[in-house]
């Protein structure tokens, strides 16, 4: 789906934020990008639909070279969602904000409503169709935001920090909402800081540090390796911390868990339950 | 006398059609570290500005019953007589840098308040050496990062001498790391005898130091206690919070029969909770 | 723009750099002043030979000398125009003269812009009896000039991801393109207004008429100094430009 082969990219040409930077991803893949402030996470991510070009390397979009194909192509595969819904928002309606990139990305009028209408239908927005995206609470915006992005039905959605100022409900239905798309075959990328939203619902993380990828595998393998944890600059997922805890008086415990059912099995099994 | 005292206290924004808040009652005591959570738009930020009075100074709109501050009454006192009261810092760090290098920054507040020359220098470089600011000194804020932003935010509000220092999500746009030491430091704060009122969702972080948990919803007060009972409790799920996750193993181990000494709130806590247990 | 780096603050620890930038000011000002009363070659390079020990003495010598490369394009172009358009006599030289003229100009103000950081600038402003929400708004937009341009940038790289093509079209068409750029930039700067608002009023902005400054500017023996030396140096120089008649060697020129 999405290949990407020793990028390397400088803002300026100076200030270095891809050193070499080599990933896979295919369709239907749900896969977490975590690290620091500054190790290039939001850089890899923009490479993937061409809003940054690599100055060594490639990219490649569904077999194609990407740098032979305009945003506004890629963007109809790649859907890039950002962290601030305010960024993008800026006509008088819910419903125009929505159809606006599907014809700016050549859809006809009939695909333009039927899409838009099946969109508001998934996020909730159907009753606030008419109102303006400004009248809206910051959940809601962001809604919006999330709605024009989906409403290209695109191949890979890639969500730039979605969980920030999110409660747990609203955390919750982001993620129903993610799992619904990837089942019918959506490749899910989720550029985030929030270790427990990726431990919970990504099964493919990559960590990044300073330009590079420091780990690429299953999530509960590399949020527990304190070595990554630690260049990384992550911070250990809580479960983790009990289950190392566990482990150092109930040396059966493995000290790499991550999980509530994970966790309350290995208790019940020290208190001698099955 | 409270601190902080929000008697019958009610107020909804000028062409808001809600209540932010409906019928608070609170009272805030000198030296506590309050944890204040709850659902997106439960009024939590409300609150914060109804503490030094940007409600209802500078966010007008209806209200009923009072907030005393110190023995001001919010209606009634300006909001910058109140600063030297209760100290606010704000969600977005970048918001709250107003100058060009940090010794102006933690000034402008004392300056305002026509402190004399002298004693703002002093606080200054007071302020610089306990909150290790020195390397920072001459940078302009945007090549901060939004952790050492928030961190000057923090010096510029402690200039000011507050009482009580309100933070209303300060981490909610930092890096782990930068949240973890953050925390870190207003429970240092806390510990030197500062009253500190935090919203925070990261339960798991803030909830072993703080002397009560308040849960808002709906512009309501709807649980308040010591955290380790308020956690407990099953309205936590029905609202929807972010609890600890060793508190929900707790809670797991509990419905499946199987009974902890005490709520844990920390993965450390629910080791050494299961090891007495098997040691009993 | 590099040409524009010789207006940009750098900190350093030098001779102008302590003065009292009111004094950089009359400086400055005096220095363009004369700079402006000449415009054959020789006095201009007289100029620029004095001006270059000033900056070298502001430690910002590399500086200038990439601004003015930068700086060397625009001349070629006056050079060039000025020759071919200019109805004096011997209009290249006339050129030659007119583009050291900007450089003097140039150096002569960025002797002020170099040396004063902002705060400085508008403590000065202040004590010069601006008020204080006026020079305050100044450094303040200073402040955010950098982060609305990162705005910037974040609103371009969403709308081009929603197939908005900024380089694409006629000039219809990419006019009408800057709307959803410029939507969000208002309305986001509105609401980081309004936030910055809330917390400098819970920092007791304007809470009394008495406000304090932790540092104030004062005017040392050396500042007078210095205004005294550019206020003579432009009254001796006024008055050989005007009421004497200069030496021959002067007003050379090159004979095209």
């Amino acid at each position: 789906m999405i290949i990407i082969d020793d990028v390397h990219f400088a803002y300026d040409g100076i200030y270095p934020a891809l050193r070499g930077v080599s990933l896979q991803i295919d369709s239907g893949e749900r896969v977490a990008i975590v690290g620091a402030n500054g190790a290039g996470k939001t850089t890899l991510v923009k490479h993937m639909n061409g809003l940054l070009r690599p100055q060594q390397g490639r990219v490649f979009v569904n077999g194609r070279d990407a740098s032979k194909l305009s945003v506004a192509e890629l963007a109809r595969t790649v859907g890039l969602v950002w962290q601030n819904p305010d960024h993008q928002l800026f006509l008088d309606t819910v419903e125009k904000e929505i159809t606006f990139g599907l014809r700016n990305l050549g859809y006809g009028p009939e695909d333009t409503r039927a899409r838009c209408e099946r969109t508001m239908s998934i996020l909730g927005l159907t009753d606030l169709a008419n109102r303006s995206p400004f009248s809206l609470s910051g959940g809601e915006r962001k809604r919006v935001a999330l709605a024009s992005v989906l409403a290209t039905e695109p191949q890979v959605l890639a969500l730039d920090e979605p969980t920030i100022g999110q409660d747990a409900k609203q955390k919750e239905n982001l993620s129903n909402l993610l799992m619904e798309l990837n089942a019918n075959g959506c490749a899910v990328i989720c550029v985030t800081h929030d270790i427990e939203f990726v431990i919970e619902h990504f099964p493919r993380t990559i960590a990044m540090s300073e330009g590079l990828i420091i780990a690429d595998g299953q999530t509960n393998s590399v949020l527990t390796n304190d070595r990554v944890i630690e260049i990384c600059s992550l911070s250990t997922p809580e479960l983790t911390q009990a289950s190392q805890a566990l482990n150092q008086r109930f040396p059966e415990v493995s000290p790499r868990l991550t999980l509530v059912k994970e966790l309350e099995d290995a208790i019940i099994k020290i208190f001698g339950g099955v | 006398m409270p601190l902080v005292e929000f008697v019958d206290f009610s107020f909804k924004y000028l062409g808001s059609d809600n209540l932010a808040l409906r019928k608070i009652d609170l009272r805030i005591d000198e030296g506590e570290y309050i944890v204040i959570t709850g659902p997106s738009g439960c009024g939590k930020t409300t609150l914060c500005r109804a503490i030094n009075g940007l409600v209802p100074q500078f966010h007008r709109g209806y209200i009923a019953g009072h907030v005393y501050v110190d023995g001001h009454d919010t209606r009634e006192s300006r909001v910058a007589e109140l600063a030297r009261v209760a100290g606010l810092m704000f969600q977005n760090p970048a918001n709250q840098l107003v100058t060009l290098n940090v010794a102006k920054e933690i000034a402008f507040g004392p300056e305002n308040l026509g402190v004399e020359p002298d004693k703002i220098r002093a606080r200054v470089e007071e302020l610089i050496e306990t909150l290790h600011l020195e390397h920072l000194r001459e940078k302009h804020p945007h090549e901060m990062s939004g952790g050492q932003q928030q961190m000057v935010a923090m010096a510029a509000t402690l200039a000011l001498e507050p009482k009580i220092l309100v933070a209303d999500e300060p981490t909610s746009n930092l890096d782990p790391k930068s949240a973890e030491s953050l925390l870190a430091i207003l429970s240092d704060l806390n510990r030197d005898g500062m009253t500190l009122v935090l919203v925070e969702h990261r339960l798991d972080l803030v909830s072993r130091n703080a002397t009560r948990l308040v849960l808002m919803d709906k512009g309501s007060i709807v649980a308040d206690g010591p955290p380790r009972k308020v956690l407990s409790l099953p309205i936590c799920e029905e609202i929807g919070i972010g609890i600890p996750k060793a508190t929900q193993v707790y809670k797991h181990l509990k419905r499946n029969g199987c009974v902890l000494s005490r709520v844990p709130l920390t993965g450390e806590e629910l080791a050494i909770s299961v090891e007495e247990a098997c040691n009993k | 723009m590099s040409f524009l780096e010789v207006f940009q603050y750098t900190r350093q620890e030098s001779v102008i750099h302590n003065l009292d930038p009111r004094a950089k000011l009359v400086i400055s000002i005096c220095l363009a002043g004369i700079s402006l009363m000449f415009t054959d070659i020789i006095p201009m390079v007289l100029m620029i030979c004095f001006l270059i020990p000033l900056i070298a003495a502001a430690k910002s010598l590399k500086r200038w000398a990439t601004s003015m490369r930068g700086l060397l394009p625009l001349l070629l172009f006056i050079i060039v125009f000025n020759t071919l358009l200019s109805t004096t006599e011997y209009p290249f030289s006339h050129s030659i003269g007119l583009s050291l003229r900007l450089v003097a100009l140039m150096t002569s103000f960025s002797l002020f812009f170099l040396t004063v950081h902002p705060d400085e600038l508008s403590q000065a402003l202040i004590q010069m009896g601006i008020r204080f929400e006026f020079a305050f708004a100044m450094s303040m937009a200073m402040r955010y000039v950098p982060t609305l341009g990162q705005e910037a940038y974040a609103i371009m790289d969403a709308q081009r991801a929603r197939g908005v093509e900024l380089d694409k079209g006629n000039m219809l068409k990419r006019i009408r393109n800057i709307v959803p750029i410029i939507v969000p930039l208002i309305i986001v700067s509105i609401r980081r207004a309004l936030s910055i608002a809330e917390s400098m009023e819970s920092r007791g902005f304007g809470a009394s008429e008495k406000r304090t400054y932790m540092e104030t500017l004062s005017f040392r023996k050396r500042d007078w100094g210095v205004v005294f030396i550019s206020l003579l140096g432009l009254v001796i120089l006024i008055h050989f430009r005007f009421f004497f008649s200069l030496p021959e060697w002067v007003s050379w020129g090159l004979p095209f």
